[in-house]
């Protein structure tokens, strides 16, 4: 019965992929040859993306892999850290409740109303899987918040007060806002999901404020349906790095880097950065890089006579390197969020892409430096430069080689627009390691990779999807604009603002991932940034290099955390090891804060940059 | 005083205020529109919502979120269904989605003047309205954003143009886009304060707009000409959720119609004065305008007539296009020409 249920949940979530990855595809070979279209196939991708979403999200549920804030991690074991797990639990579920509740309004709304996506089929429809996914959810957080029964049927409370309170949001209306605000705050911090604190704190804001609870659903519908923020990126960007991951990828693209650079004093250590970074690109998550490869560079890196410290902290920063390289999955998060929330300006995802290159780069190069000077300083062995090798490994990589070729050509071409060309991407991806290299030699090794993307998406998502909630909160309270008003009284140079931004994205990258801190923060900053009359593309260039710093920064930095997990270390070990990259990094930042004609020099020498629109 | 009594008292008190506290909350209208922040008619609304305070003593309370900060028409419309939102200055794409009859305002090329429009609308708005009410809907008053042009990044010079020209249409009403494109057009569905953006990065290349919205909005940096071929008028109203208007004490209704009534002429009044302004501000600053020759002209009446026939109870409900062809033609007899 589980087991079924598993199934047709993994089985749902790979179909919905599936049509985000097949409807474009087909949209574009029909363009291209009959001039035609699929009715609907826009609207009906963009429907697919909330299932993604949703379905990838109780998925993550089901496997514990809703994210969470770091600061869980540091509660120590035994009856204070299973409380704090079941207040977290039981204060999660109640949330996760309450969005069921909220959905299944929303449905009922839908169903009155009639509304159609496109060839007759109702919005009803797609919409269902909110209040069905969010109840899952809300299941699974009970069922995890305790190994013992009684546990569980403590936390199963939550369920209950989750469910009334969103029958009678009027219960809270006009009411303090402050006990809901700290109650859901301490649960966050004791190991609540992170979309059960913000989506709670949306809730409780919109209860206080009269409004039922449908409203952060249908924000969230918006959100995940908008043509303009096209999400289906997320998810196939998402499924292209699990493919290559998944196979012998690594290993060939290590040996065309090293014939490339091993000659180089540091070689080696220049080429696991690249390749971290260059794996980073796709999954987006750093998390992810490190798991992935750090198996595999770590004792090729010893092996090759790097010291221990330096070999962890190199992998540690490095897993966060590819971040601001075209078709980064945060680069394009960016762009989305910040497009919604600038009204009346543009942030176009090719002039991100553009001016996140010298940045990048900058900031490979720093690691690289450091990774020349441990090679000068400790004896490690050097490869000479053979050109039959260079040759012999740059053919066994072509295949992924290719991909950045492929998808920026087919952009650039025309042939596909941006989101058309993630679609190309994970299709060239699935081939290539399916068929052609056959590194996944069954459909079965495929679905796993899929659900595992899923999963991954799914918990991204499902926060993307209620923050949108808090945004529209903060909007329908008029509170950037206070925040605009208070800042523009207090704060008076741009220098100022850029610092105290430096700051404050420091402290959010150390507790939040980085997908939910772009979604959060953006809306935020996108007002003031414009105020103080910042490039709106320098800006995403300031965030996401920041926040880089964040998961590298103690105590709760994320790699970190990952790294002492990956590389069986005490944290505090692998926080030493890290340091000097933390400090050179710094520096990186700052001189991209600073020096806006890094981000930007290129684009103006291209003639795309424009004055900002008064 | 015993200490019974004292709390006695006290909770007589309490409740006596907590009843005049009551019975004086004022009613709070979130309104949202697509309308650009500070434009006349952001500006217009405020000022209605100020009236609706001064005059029902602050019974009634205005909120006005501009510029689709609270989401595109479709999106505000779904968050007034289950009163999130009470308000809204829609356009007649958001309209027809609550009903499709208002697709009669959306056909391109129907109607030449605006006396014409006036005319028919005036005929038709007790359907329209009574259509709304049926929806949940209660219409306070109608509204104009001028005529709709077409702005594009490259001169638009003959109708094989128009239908090559990656065109703007709105977000949320598929039935729209899938007849432009069986009608040869090339269509992007997109929300409508996503135009500017999305011009610079060539996902469209041309969007229909009336003057006004393109300067605010600086949509003509990008689309530098303009086709002066009057698509049609841009057909608005101020609506307000059927809940949200029953709580109106019986006695403020009247109130609230009249500013909204004062709000309609203020902004059908502008609208001429507006287009025209516009255009010549944009002119100064970069844009073409341009006309069709007389081929191209009768070309475009030409296949006007056919679209049009094309709408007739499909996205439009057949008696309401019946009834606009018959009062339009009634017009163009008696007092056209």
């Amino acid at each position: 019965m589980r087991a079924a249920a598993v199934r047709l949940e993994n089985v749902l979530g790979t179909l919905a992929l599936g049509g985000i990855m097949l409807l474009p595809l087909s949209e574009i070979a029909l363009r291209q040859t009959l001039g035609t279209g699929i009715p609907g196939a826009g609207p009906f991708a963009h429907n697919l993306t909330v299932w993604v979403g949703l379905l990838g999200a109780a998925i993550a549920a089901r496997e514990g892999k809703l994210l969470t804030l770091a600061t869980g991690e540091f509660l120590p074991k035994g009856w204070i850290g299973s409380t704090a797990h079941l207040i977290g639990g039981l204060v999660g579920s109640a949330i996760a409740m309450t969005f069921a509740v909220g959905g299944a309004a929303f449905v009922e709304s839908e169903r009155t109303a009639g509304d159609i996506i496109a060839v007759g089929v109702p919005v009803w429809v797609s919409a269902l899987v909110f209040p069905v996914a969010f109840g899952v959810i809300a299941l699974r957080l009970v069922w995890r918040a305790s190994p013992s029964s009684a546990g569980r049927a403590v936390a199963a409370t939550g369920l209950v007060i989750g469910f009334y309170l969103a029958r009678h949001p009027e219960l809270l209306e006009g009411h303090a806002l402050w006990p809901w605000l700290i109650t859901i705050l301490v649960a966050g911090v004791l190991g609540a999901p992170i979309f059960a604190l913000l989506g709670g704190i949306a809730m409780v804001c919109f209860f206080v404020d009269g409004s039922p609870p449908a409203v952060p659903l249908i924000k969230a519908y918006e959100e995940l349906t908008s043509p303009a923020a096209n999400l289906a990126a997320i998810p196939l960007f998402t499924f292209t790095g699990f493919l290559l991951a998944e196979g012998h990828s690594s290993t060939r693209l290590l040996r065309a880097l090293k014939a490339l650079v091993g000659w180089i004093p540091g070689g080696t250590a220049v080429a696991a950065a690249t390749l971290c970074a260059f794996f980073t690109l796709f999954t987006g998550g750093s998390g992810v890089t490190i798991l992935a490869l750090g198996g595999l560079l770590f004792p090729a890196l010893i092996k090759e006579g790097y010291r221990e410290r330096f070999s962890i902290g190199l992998l540690t920063a490095s897993g966060s390197l590819g971040l601001l390289f075209p078709l980064s999955v945060p680069l394009i998060l960016y762009g989305i969020v910040a497009q919604t929330s600038a009204i009346g300006q543009t942030v176009s995802l090719e002039d991100l892409f553009i001016g996140g290159l010298l940045p990048g780069l900058l900031m490979l190069g720093l690691v690289a430096l450091l990774g020349v000077r441990e090679a000068l300083r400790s004896s490690t062995a050097r490869v000479p430069f053979r050109a039959q090798e260079a040759a012999s490994a740059l053919w066994d990589a072509k295949w992924e080689l290719l991909l950045p070729a492929v998808v920026l050509g087919a952009m650039i071409t025309g042939v596909a627009t941006t989101s058309e060309s993630a679609a190309l991407a994970a299709l060239y991806a699935l081939v290539v390691q399916r068929f052609i290299l056959r590194d996944l030699p069954t459909m079965t090794d495929v679905l796993r990779v899929a659900s595992d993307c899923i999963a991954l998406v799914g918990g991204v998502l499902l926060i993307l999807a209620v923050a949108v909630g808090l945004t529209n909160y903060l909007v329908t309270a008029q509170i950037p604009d206070q925040l605009i008003e208070w800042t523009k009284a207090h704060i008076e140079s741009r220098v100022v603002f850029l610092l105290c931004l430096n700051l404050f994205l420091l402290l959010v990258g150390t507790v939040m991932d980085i997908f939910s801190a772009l979604v959060v923060v953006v809306p935020l900053i996108i007002p003031l940034a414009q105020a103080f009359e910042v490039n709106l593309i320098h800006l995403g260039i300031i965030f996401i290099a920041n926040l880089e710093l964040g998961y590298l920064h103690p105590p709760l930095g994320l790699n970190l955390l990952l790294a002492s997990v990956r590389f069986k270390k005490p944290v505090l070990e692998v926080t030493w090891a890290t340091l000097p990259m933390l400090g050179i990094l710094a520096i990186g930042v700052l001189v991209i804060t600073y020096v806006p004609w890094l981000t930007l020099g290129i684009l103006d020498w291209m003639g795309r940059l424009e004055t900002a629109v008064p | 005083m015993s200490v019974l009594k004292q709390i006695g008292f006290g909770a007589a008190l309490v409740a006596l205020l907590g009843a005049a506290v009551m019975g004086q909350t004022p009613t709070t209208i979130k309104l949202a529109t697509q309308a650009p922040f500070n434009s006349t008619w952001h500006k217009a609304l405020v000022d209605m919502g100020a009236d609706w305070t001064a005059k029902t003593a602050g019974r009634v309370k205005l909120t006005v979120y501009p510029g689709g900060t609270q989401g595109d028409e479709p999106n505000t419309i779904r968050q007034m269904r289950v009163d999130g939102l009470q308000g809204n200055l829609l356009m007649a794409a958001g309209l027809s989605q609550i009903d499709e009859s208002f697709n009669a305002f959306g056909m391109p090329f129907f109607f030449q003047s605006d006396e014409e429009t006036a005319y028919v609308l005036q005929k038709l708005a007790p359907t329209l309205e009574k259509r709304l009410e049926a929806k949940g809907f209660h219409l306070l008053c109608w509204g104009s954003g001028g005529w709709v042009q077409l702005f594009s990044k490259q001169p638009l010079t003959t109708l094989a143009d128009v239908k090559k020209a990656k065109l703007f249409t709105s977000n949320g009403d598929d039935r729209m886009v899938q007849w432009y494109k069986s009608n040869g057009f090339t269509p992007v569905a997109l929300a409508a304060n996503d135009i500017v953006a999305q011009l610079k990065t060539g996902t469209i290349d041309a969007a229909p707009s009336p003057p006004y919205p393109a300067l605010v909005l600086q949509m003509f940096r990008d689309a530098k000409y303009m086709l002066d071929v009057r698509v049609g008028p841009l057909l608005g109203a101020l609506v307000i959720t059927n809940t949200a208007w029953n709580k109106v004490a019986p006695a403020d209704r009247p109130l609230l119609t009249s500013s909204a009534k004062a709000f309609e002429k203020r902004i059908m009044a502008d609208a001429p004065k507006q287009d025209a302004d516009s255009v010549a501000t944009m002119k100064t600053r970069g844009l073409t305008v341009t006309t069709l020759d007389s081929k191209a002209a009768a070309e475009f009446r030409a296949a006007a007539e056919k679209l049009a026939v094309t709408m007739r109870g499909n996205m439009v409900p057949a008696e309401i296009y019946d009834m606009a062809v018959q009062e339009r033609d009634a017009f163009r007899k008696t007092k056209g020409k």
